[in-house]
């Protein structure tokens, strides 16, 4: 059934239910105008709600006992007994419609007339038998629906309202479930393995994981039942506003917090009134622009993670990156030298700032003093995020970023002070050991400073921000975990232990507590031991780390990557097999893969290895065989050719302070520096491309060329292109290999066929001839190996 | 509230009831974890199965110095608008039953007393001053006319 339907459904009978009440107390006492009310309360909104549904039987039902009603409440007549008994009829009716509309059935014509018929009358005589007559239909209409009411168990999915109240409850008893789980199984590790428990607990585990996800999903509500109001809304604005706006709406079925909804039901309706006051043109000017008379607004929303993004794009006059910028600046946003460095993107951002608003005049519509910084903050509060982009003349596009509920995040613990705090792991840009040499860590006044790519960013000790004794740790010894503030300003926590990283459920702080003003709420960790949540953006800004402009547009970042390349090297330190600890430039580091030490192929003349299904170049094999059952792997790349580094130990990133000593007499080193104190050796990034790289073979395949016949299509192909090679059969294609069979190579050799490519010769009997050299067709291994050589020799197997 | 039940229980050496009602458990203190820049009377938060109390000491709330009486090492478990809280006492007595209504007696109870307390009880035990947990929790009021 429509959920919109199921909705009336269910409201209709809870205010019945609510109200069956009042009416019974009516009909003892009907000169009690209180009851008289919430009888016409509810009448009133049958009526108003029928109009949506086209019930025009409901609706004239519900309509005459409104009016008769309002009679009443306006002392145009009295109520009494006779009164009371047809209204009393009427409501009787509709819940048997009701019933019949949610079994979405045909109710039986006729009797409605009389019901109304018993309102109107004034004379005693003509209601009682009105009446009467008004009751049995109704009966007979009720009889007559019995049995089809019990066929009803069809499609109709079944709904009750529960009070959040309640699922809490149930909530909080999953959680306790949880933790009570955790400890017993602590306790079943401490105790060994038993194979009588064990099973049945491992099921428990099960059973418990889908109990939490249902009661997740319980507080879960399609996005489209806020969705569902916007083409009202768009509609009636764009009427007047004399303009001409279709919408269209994507992805209603993501499902959200109930709560979140609730959250963002304002700043959505506001960023669509102002994409259709401000962004879409009237249809004159739209025509005059060449665009659609028609103006087009999407709104879309999509499920990413834990995330959830909407997107409203509109296909009106867009931003104009120049007037943002001249109001910015007028209005003392941003300086003139500010705006020259900032790119179109930034200035876009700088419409939510505070009192920004780019409207010439402000008009009633999106205009009433609250501007889309307030959108912003309310959207911050529930730690979401809002951007915009825009084409001028064409489109804009505000893309809303909103966690999937407010009571479970992903958050970071850290340590100080032998105690533990959660950050929310939106907030996090970076985590960086201060010993790191890219962390020049110092004090300016009472301030402690340090750089982070090449940015002198403020540093905040979370033991001197939580007034807690300052341990003895050492500058160095800090781990800074860099913070980014939604409005793009960055800072460094200092923390003495980063501990560990997961969702988390935030349950609220009492008052007194929260009355200090820097948590954000409580968690517990999985040994059930409680931990604060602390509130990033109060922090900074009791800190004074927020910029007065309390936003500036993040401007530095790219800045900083461009003389970061410039002014320092980095590299990736590691251990090769023969112990020595090697850098290499970490421009050429891809990624850090651990493999199978089977994944290693050593056929061939160099070792080679499988990643991600490409065939790689591999060095820093050690001679003897590994022993270890994975491989780490070093994936370097030159833009275009790739290789692997097999590697004992991967380090870490370092920066290359110290000076490059070139030394000429061995291979594959450039250089050797000191980092820490001791010597490391640069391996040659160019020499090692210049001598192994290559390109992925998964991208330039080399083509091979099979006899005729059934058993090389469907048996001899496969295991062709298994081993790197694409099958040709055109005639005019040059293929790089040709296999024949031994008996057709030796007639074609006999009439002087010229081979243009390197040939493969296979034999029928798995005993070679002596002096010829084929491979048995069988012999796959020897196949592959004569298809590899032919490859990387271009000789003839 | 003649009639009704209460949990007496010693406070600054002085014998305190809550009503009934407002308690959920007693409980052991296990672990509590300090909330840094916190009044001195919340000592923390502590975990009861999946809910996290807030640790509060009476003794301090009121306005007295915890260090010169004996800790209970229980806490009784009350909830006050939503929000739990564990509550230290110098000891936790047993549950009485009120045999008066609260009243006051003349020259009051002192100011520290009067801030947190609904009036004075009879009980089996004796008379017994009912607190108020509103204004317990609230405990800056009573501390800031203390000081």
């Amino acid at each position: 059934m429509d959920d919109l339907l199921a909705d009336f459904v269910a409201e209709t009978r809870e205010m019945l239910e609510a109200s069956s009440g009042e009416i019974v107390a009516w009909e003892a006492n009907p000169a009690d105008t209180a009851r008289l009310d919430s009888i016409f309360r509810f009448v009133h909104t049958v009526k108003g709600n029928c109009g949506f549904f086209d019930f025009p039987r409901l609706a004239k039902l519900s309509h005459a006992a409104e009016d008769a009603l309002a009679d009443c409440r306006a002392g145009r007549r009295e109520p009494d007994r006779q009164l009371v008994t047809a209204v009393l009829a009427v409501i009787d009716r509709i819940i048997v419609m009701v019933d019949v509309i949610e079994a979405g059935e045909e109710f039986p014509e006729g009797g409605d007339e009389e019901l109304i018929a018993a309102l109107e009358a004034g004379e005693i005589d003509a209601l009682d038998a009105a009446v009467t007559h008004g009751h049995s239909s109704n009966d007979t209409a009720s009889d007559q629906n019995a049995p089809a009411q019990s066929s009803q168990p069809t499609a109709v999915q079944r709904s009750i309202r529960l009070p959040v109240d309640l699922l809490d409850r149930v909530m909080s008893g999953v959680s306790d479930m949880v933790l009570a789980r955790n400890d017993l199984a602590h306790r079943l590790r401490q105790a060994g393995t038993q194979p009588t428990i064990d099973g049945p607990f491992e099921r428990l585990t099960t059973i418990l994981n889908d109990v939490r996800d249902a009661i997740t999903r319980m507080r879960m509500q399609r996005i489209g039942t806020l969705f569902s109001a916007f083409p009202r809304l768009v509609r009636d604005l764009s009427h007047e506003l004399g303009k001409q706006v279709m919408i269209d709406v994507e992805g209603g079925d993501v499902e959200l917090d109930r709560e979140m909804i609730e959250m963002i039901r304002d700043p959505l309706t506001h960023i669509i009134r102002n994409s259709i006051d401000h962004g879409i043109e009237k249809p004159s000017d739209r025509l005059a622009l060449g665009k659609r008379e028609i103006g087009f607004l999407s709104i879309t929303a999509r499920q990413s993670g834990n995330m959830i993004s909407i997107v409203v794009s509109d296909d009106g006059a867009g931003l104009t990156e120049s007037k943002v910028a001249d109001k910015a600046v007028a209005l003392g946003m941003i300086s003139e030298a500010e705006r020259a460095e900032m790119g179109r993107d930034q200035v876009l951002q700088l419409i939510f700032q505070p009192g920004f608003s780019t409207a010439e005049e402000v008009s009633n519509v999106s205009g009433r003093g609250v501007g889309l910084d307030v959108v912003r903050q309310n959207l911050e509060r529930v730690g979401g995020t809002i951007s915009v982009s825009s084409t001028e003349g064409v489109a804009s596009q505000f893309t809303l970023q909103i966690p999937l509920t407010l009571s479970i995040i992903a958050a970071l613990t850290v340590e100080t002070g032998d105690q533990r705090f959660a950050i929310p792991q939106s907030y996090i840009e970076e985590i960086i050991h201060a010993s790191s040499k890219a962390l020049d860590f110092t004090q300016v006044g009472e301030t402690a400073l340090v750089t982070f790519r090449d940015n002198r960013v403020p540093c905040l000790v979370l033991s001197d921000a939580l007034d807690l004794p300052r341990s003895e740790f050492a500058e160095d010894e800090f781990t800074m975990v860099m913070l980014r503030l939604a409005n793009g300003d960055l800072f460094a926590l200092a923390v003495e232990a980063i501990h560990s990283h997961g969702d988390i459920v935030v349950k609220p702080l009492a008052p007194a507590v929260m009355k200090a003003g820097i948590y954000a709420g409580s968690t517990l960790l999985d040994d059930g031991q409680p931990v604060l949540l602390l509130d990033v953006t109060s922090i900074a800004a009791e800190n004074n780390l927020a910029s007065d402009l309390s936003s500036r547009v993040i401007h530095d970042e790219f800045q900083a990557g461009q003389t970061e390349a410039a002014s320092i090297s980095r590299a990736m330190l590691f251990t090769d097999f023969s112990g020595r600890r090697c850098a290499i430039r970490l421009e050429l580091v891809q990624r850090i893969e651990t493999i199978q030490t089977t994944a290693v192929d050593c056929s061939g003349s160099h070792p080679r290895a499988v990643i991600d299904s490409a065939i790689l170049p591999l060095v820093g094999l050690p001679n003897e065989p590994i022993e270890t059952e994975k491989l780490r792997l070093l994936r370097l790349s030159d833009g275009s050719g790739q290789l692997l580094h097999a590697v004992r130990e991967v380090e870490e990133a370092v920066v290359l302070s110290n000076p490059l000593r070139p030394i000429g007499d061995e291979d594959m080193i450039e250089a050797v520096t000191l980092v820490d104190g001791k010597t490391v050796s640069l391996i040659d990034g160019h020499e090692l491309f210049a001598r192994y790289g290559e390109t992925p073979e998964a991208t330039d395949k080399p083509l091979c060329r099979l006899p005729e016949g059934e058993w090389a299509r469907t048996i001899l192909a496969p295991l062709v292109s298994s081993a790197g090679y694409d099958i040709v059969s055109a005639p005019d294609a040059v293929e790089d290999v040709t296999i024949w069979f031994d008996d057709e190579y030796e007639a074609a050799a006999a009439l002087d066929t010229s081979f243009p490519a390197p040939v493969v010769r296979l034999r029928d009997a798995p005993e070679a001839v002596e002096g010829s050299p084929t491979i048995y067709r069988y012999d796959r291994d020897g196949l592959v190996k004569a298809l590899r050589q032919v490859r990387h020799t271009g000789g003839q197997a | 509230m003649k009639n009704s039940l209460l949990v007496m229980a010693l406070i600054a050496g002085r014998r305190c009831a809550f009503p009934a009602p407002d308690v959920q458990s007693v409980i052991e203190i296990g672990t509590i974890t300090p909330i840094p820049r916190t009044p001195d009377f919340i000592k923390g938060l502590t975990a009861m199965r999946s809910q996290a109390l807030t640790v509060l000491d009476c003794r301090t709330a009121i306005g007295f110095t915890e260090s010169e009486f004996p800790l209970d090492h229980r806490a009784i478990v009350a909830s006050h608008q939503g929000d739990a809280y564990a509550l230290r006492v110098d000891a936790i007595e047993d549950i009485g039953t009120a045999v008066s209504e609260p009243g006051s007696i003349p020259g009051g109870f002192g100011a520290q007393w009067a801030n947190v307390s609904k009036g004075l009880v009879e009980t089996h035990v004796g008379p017994t001053l009912l607190l108020d947990l509103g204004s317990l929790i609230e405990g800056e009021t009573a501390l800031g006319e203390a000081a």
